[in-house]
Formats: structure tokens, sequence, C-alpha cells
């Protein structure tokens, strides 16, 4: 069937970045980044694009294969701790919609689908701990994760975060969700991204959302910064001007 | 590339220094789990003097089918139901578009041209409102329309994700709807069900080609013995594969990722080993070395490894050994019958069936072991999986409906789908690579 025609492509404006140059050159591009910005005082960084992707008709068997195999993983990211290794149980799903068997699926025992344990959201605990750090609680060891979310531009150690400010973090974190997708694929990488968005008072975003740490996968960080977007007007933030976002895919990375 | 400590310390500082001073001051937003899992599209009928509603119910059906989008329905479009004109005009109304909620849009027109179908589109992020993509395709028109329908929904998949969806692409299975056992081919939706072969005889182990021009299958249509055959679905020469090894009988030939080599099972002396060779008979090379049985070969997406089953422990596990057959180690340890391995082409997961009570459920186990998880459950037996060359699916066959079926299931265990609904049996899938 396939084979018997031929087909003619034609690319437009696509904006995709080559994935696998990025991964080649991520090193050495990360301490660009930081040489950009020592050496420039209003940085005018911004997410390179306009590498055109192009399939020819009738390639090589190789190329088109090459695409899903060559196919996205950075490089190995710092893995989470081993999930333990799940006994055999029996795991019932959710019958099919068309025509369940109530009988057959009675008799398995129904263990809840065996995922790795839920985490904690840190946020939500951070944004906690935060608050109460203000009202000199001691602050016990933030989780690590957390920490090198905020990297560089967090909120440096020692500065207490106002009730306010940590309502309106948690806000912000469940509106932006709701607009934020994420393929299943994404959802069990490390990948991290961080993105400065510029705010009006009111909460619009203004501008372009500005990818200023990349997680190594060019289609979750575009992700990112649709989900940004997508978010305009957001809850009207303390006060306008720039915010970092750091977006994770799960809890536990 | 090294820096000494106190350097990247200078540089850290003067990068926080540098950057937007006020939200270095301010703490990050930390976001964590998108709640969406699909991107909503608003798909306008293409302009043109075909069946516009089939062709886009096709791309529908298709994109739905990746289990990544979701179809706003036409009736609430503030904008044009069908695609008014595909001029060189590079602008539309993204706000239309955004009010009813949608993440992408999608507008095209599909024409004859002398003997061709001419389909061009184009794609737009809508967040942004920024063309994500504008192709065109040619096919003759004696194809099936719906074949170009599905390569549009596959490149929006890709422009969306960075993996190019499988609507596109086909599954080879063993089915005795007609008595015996044949080879048979569909559409990675079910659609279009053929016969592959038809001997009569006993056929078993359908295993793609790289490539995709050819089937290799196991088959006793020739002196009642078992033997390699290729269907080529009309791109070369079918018929006998291997001949000169047929001393021996052959029970299973898998293709290495490399279309050079495949992986089989022969039984040089009454037991079954595993072996790897060229597709001419040449450089045949012996991996397993003892009595035991060594069967259902499975190769890394790299070829450096292969996942195969073996009873040397007592009972059939899942076991890795290199390319050369040296390094073999015990992968599944959990229960007592785990066979089929399947190594799925980004590397990740190998699916396996492991028997659980009187029947088989899919579990997936990372190669190092270190995660195994089930893919999905059921009272009644759930064996043979392959993965989609995306990674994302697995088909498998089931005999939760009676007779076996093939169902495909995402990765993630969700979007159970049942593909053939035949009377007799249909077991073995194997998925296609993307075609060309």
């Amino acid at each position: 069937m396939t084979g018997t025609h031929e087909i003619t492509i034609e690319l437009g404006g696509l904006r995709r970045q080559e994935f696998r140059r990025f991964l080649v050159v991520s090193a050495v591009a990360h301490l660009a980044l930081v040489a950009a910005f020592v050496l420039t005082p209003e940085p005018g960084f911004r997410v390179p694009r306009g590498v055109v992707s192009v399939e020819l008709v009738g390639a090589p068997v190789s190329a088109s294969l090459a695409a899903p195999a060559a196919a996205p993983r950075p490089k190995a990211p710092p893995k989470p701790a081993p999930p333990p290794i799940i006994k055999p149980k029996k795991v019932v799903l959710p019958a099919e919609p068309t025509t369940p068997k109530p009988k057959a699926v009675a008799k398995a025992a129904p263990v809840p689908k065996a995922t790795p344990a839920p985490a904690k959201d840190y946020e939500d605990v951070l944004a906690q701990l935060r608050a109460e750090a203000g009202e000199s609680a001691p602050s016990p060891a933030a989780p690590a994760i957390t920490r090198a979310a905020a990297g560089p531009m967090g909120s440096p150690d020692g500065v207490a975060i106002s009730p306010v400010v940590a309502a309106w973090l948690k806000r912000a974190k469940i509106h932006v969700r709701k607009n934020w997708v994420v393929p299943p694929g994404f959802r069990t990488q490390a990948l991290q991204t961080v993105v400065q968005v510029n705010l009006s008072s009111s909460g619009e975003v203004r501008g372009t959302p500005k990818v200023t740490q990349r997680s190594g996968n060019p289609w979750y960080d575009e992700g990112v910064v649709r989900a940004v977007q997508k978010s305009s007007p957001l809850p009207a933030p303390p006060e306008a001007g720039a915010w970092n976002f750091v977006f994770l895919p799960e809890d536990s990375y | 590339m090294r820096i000494r400590a106190s350097h990247r310390a200078a540089l850290l500082f003067a990068f926080v220094v540098a950057s937007a001073a006020s939200a270095a001051d301010r703490p990050a937003v930390v976001v964590t789990r998108g709640s969406e899992q699909s991107f909503r599209v608003a798909l306008q009928r293409f302009d043109g003097t075909l069946d516009a509603d089939g062709f886009r119910s096709a791309i529908e059906d298709a994109l739905v089918y990746s289990s990544l989008f979701r179809m706003i329905d036409p009736k609430a479009f503030l904008g044009p139901t069908t695609t008014p004109s595909m001029g060189v005009s590079s602008r539309i109304e993204c706000s239309e578009w955004t009010t009813i909620g949608a993440d992408l849009f999608v507008e095209g027109a599909l024409r004859i041209d002398q003997a061709d179908f001419v389909a061009e589109f184009r794609v737009w992020d809508l967040a942004g409102c920024e063309r994500k993509l504008s192709k065109r395709y040619r096919q003759a028109s004696t194809a099936e329309p719906n074949i170009l329908a599905r390569r549009i929904a596959d490149d929006i998949v890709e422009a969306f994700t960075g993996t190019r969806g499988v609507a596109s692409t086909e599954l080879a299975f063993v089915s005795k709807r007609g008595g015996n056992p044949e080879i048979f081919v569909m559409g990675a939706d079910g659609s279009n069900q053929r016969a592959a072969t038809a001997n009569r005889s006993i056929n078993n182990f359908p295993s793609w080609s790289p490539g995709g021009d050819s089937i290799v299958y196991t088959s006793y249509r020739r002196d009642n013995r078992p033997m390699f055959f290729l269907s080529t679905r009309g791109r070369g020469k079918p018929g006998r594969i291997l001949g000169k090894l047929s001393a021996m009988p052959q029970y299973r030939a898998v293709f290495g990722p490399g279309n050079e080599e495949l992986s089989v099972v022969m039984s040089p002396n009454g037991s079954a080993e595993l072996y790897r060779v060229r597709p001419d008979g040449s450089d045949l090379r012996r991996l397993t070395q003892n009595g035991q049985i060594d069967i259902s070969p499975s190769w890394s997406p790299d070829g450096r490894q292969i996942a195969f089953v073996s009873d040397r422990a007592g009972s059939p596990q899942v076991y890795l050994m290199d390319r050369n057959g040296h390094g073999v180690h015990r992968l599944t340890f959990d229960g007592s019958y785990n066979t089929s391995p399947a190594w799925s082409p980004d590397g990740r997961w190998i699916a396996y069936q492991s028997r659980v009570g009187g029947q088989f459920d899919i579990w997936l186990i990372d190669p190092d072991g270190s995660v195994n998880l089930p893919l999905i459950s059921h009272p009644r037996s759930d064996e043979s999986p392959a993965w989609s060359p995306d990674s994302r699916k697995i088909a498998f066959s089931s005999t939760r409906r009676g007779s076996a079926d093939i169902y495909v299931v995402d990765s993630s265990g969700d979007h159970l789908q049942r593909l053939t609904r035949s009377a007799g049996d249909d077991t073995s899938p194997a998925w296609g690579p993307y075609p060309r």
C-alpha cells in the first residue's frame, strides 16, 4: 500500500529546533549562556529558532527511521531514586467501555494500580515552609530539587517570603498548571525548564516569556512557553515585573 | 572545558547581578504536573472539491488515535468551519480560536491536480499566534486519500511533541479467521485488514524489516517443516530466506535494527538456540550454547543487546545478552513464567508477558531491572506485546472477548482500543516501522 505513491513535502516556517544539536553542544551552550549574561548588561538572549527540519521525497529509509530512534533523550538526567520493585499483583484496569464483564472483573482482587508512590507537592510544602520561616519557625532542609529549581534566581537564602507572596505563588502555579499540556511521554522524564515572565500589575503577560534554563527537550520548553502565554492574564502579582517560573513534569524530580 | 571553583562562583555572581534584577530578587513560581495531557485542536474542513467531511474526519481520527489531541466541535467555531482559501496570506484571527479554548488551529486545502491528490495545510500554534508548520503533500489519486490524512495527523503530532505520530504505520499479525494461521496486515487503527499469505499451511511469528519493505515469518508451507519466508509487499522477491540453513528446523527470525542481520531461533540438536546471521545466510554465529530452550529474541534499538527467553533456571525467564552472546544475565525475577520480551524503540522499557494465576498480563521492566510494573491486567490473558515505533503504544493479543484479538494501549496503560474482531484467533502482533 505505502510506497505506491510519491509524496511531495514542502516545509514552511517551522520553528522546531534540531534536537540532537542541543545534546551535543549542551554543555558549551550553558557556559555560553552564563557568559552572555556576564558580558551584556541587558541580556539579549532569546530562544534560538528557525532551524528548519526538512523531509525529502523518498528520503532514505535510514533517514526516516533515524528521527524516532535518535529522538529525544536528554543526556542522562540525574536519576530519581529508583522506585521500589513492584511485586507482581493482579491489577484490574477499568473494564472496556463497550462490554464490561462484571463477573470476571469481580473475581479479581482490586489492587490499586502499581505506580510509584505519589510524591509530596513540593512547592506547596515549600510555600508553607517559607511562610512559616517568615514567622521564625525553624526551617528544615528544603528538598534538594527545590533548591536546585530556585537556583541563582530563587529567593536568596534567609530572605523570608511574605504570606501574600507565598499565596500568590501558589495561585499562579495552580492557574498555569491548568493551561500546561504535558504529553504522557514527558511525564516520566526529569525535565526542568525555567522561564522569565514579565507580568503587568494586573497579571497580563508582557512580551514573550524568556527561557532562561532549557530542559534539553525543545518541545518541552516550547510547551512551557505556550502554557505561560495561554495563562495570560495570571492572578495579579504582588508587584509588576519579571518573575521566574520553574516547570517540572512531576513533583518528584 | 574546566573552570575553577572560584571562577565559577564569580561567574554565578555575575550572572545573578546581570540578569533582570527584579526576577532574581523574587521567589520562583514552581509549576508541576501540567493538568492537561492533550492539545485541543480546531480543525477546519479543507477547501476543495473532494469529500471534505470525510477527509476532515480521517485527520480527526488519526489525531485522536495519538491520545495527544482532542478535537473541538466545529459547531463551537467562531471563525469559518471550512478554510476559505489557502492563499499566501499568513495571518489568522488567533483570538477567534483561543476564545474557544484551542491550542492549535489547522487549515488546509485538498484538490486534484492532474492525476494527483494535493493536500496543503498549515498548523498554527495559537498561544503565540505563530505558524508552526506548513506542508504540501502530493499523492497519486488512485490511492486512498486517507493515507494523506494520516500523514498530516502524524506531522501535527510531531510538530507539537517532537516525535512523529504512528497513525500511518501498519501492524502484521497472525490470524486464524480462515481456519489456518496466516499472516495479515492492517493499519495501526485496525483499518484495511488483509492477508499477506494464503498458503493454507501454518504461518507464524511475523517480523518487519526495519525499512518496512518485507516481513519475515515462519511457515510450514513446504515439506511440513518450519522454514523462514519473506513477504515483500510487492517491493522485492518473496519466498524462502536463509534457505541454506534449513538443515536445522527454523523457528523464528527477527530483524535487527539495521536491516543487515537477523536474530534467529533454530534447533541444532533438539533444543532451541539463538543465532545471529545476515539475511543472505552468511556470518552465522551461534549465541547460546546449552541444552536448554533459548527463544523469543528482541533487539535493543541500538542493536548491541538482545533480550530473550530461556528456561535455563528451571522456569522461562527474560534474559539479556550482548549481540555476540556474551554477558548473559537474567532480567526478570518476579513470577514463575515470563516470556515474549519486546524492547521499546526508545530503549527505555522491555515489555513482556508474565503469568499471574492461570493467565498472562503485560508488564514493563527497564533494562537494568530496577523498575518493574504492570502495563495492563485482565482476568483473561494478554500476550505478545509489540511496541509502536514512537514507543507511545503497545499492541498485544488478548482473549478478553473470547477468541484472541489484537488490542492497542498507550504505554501509560490508558486508552485501550480493540483493533480486530474476527471469529478466529488474531495473535502475534508485530508493529511496522514509519512509512517512507
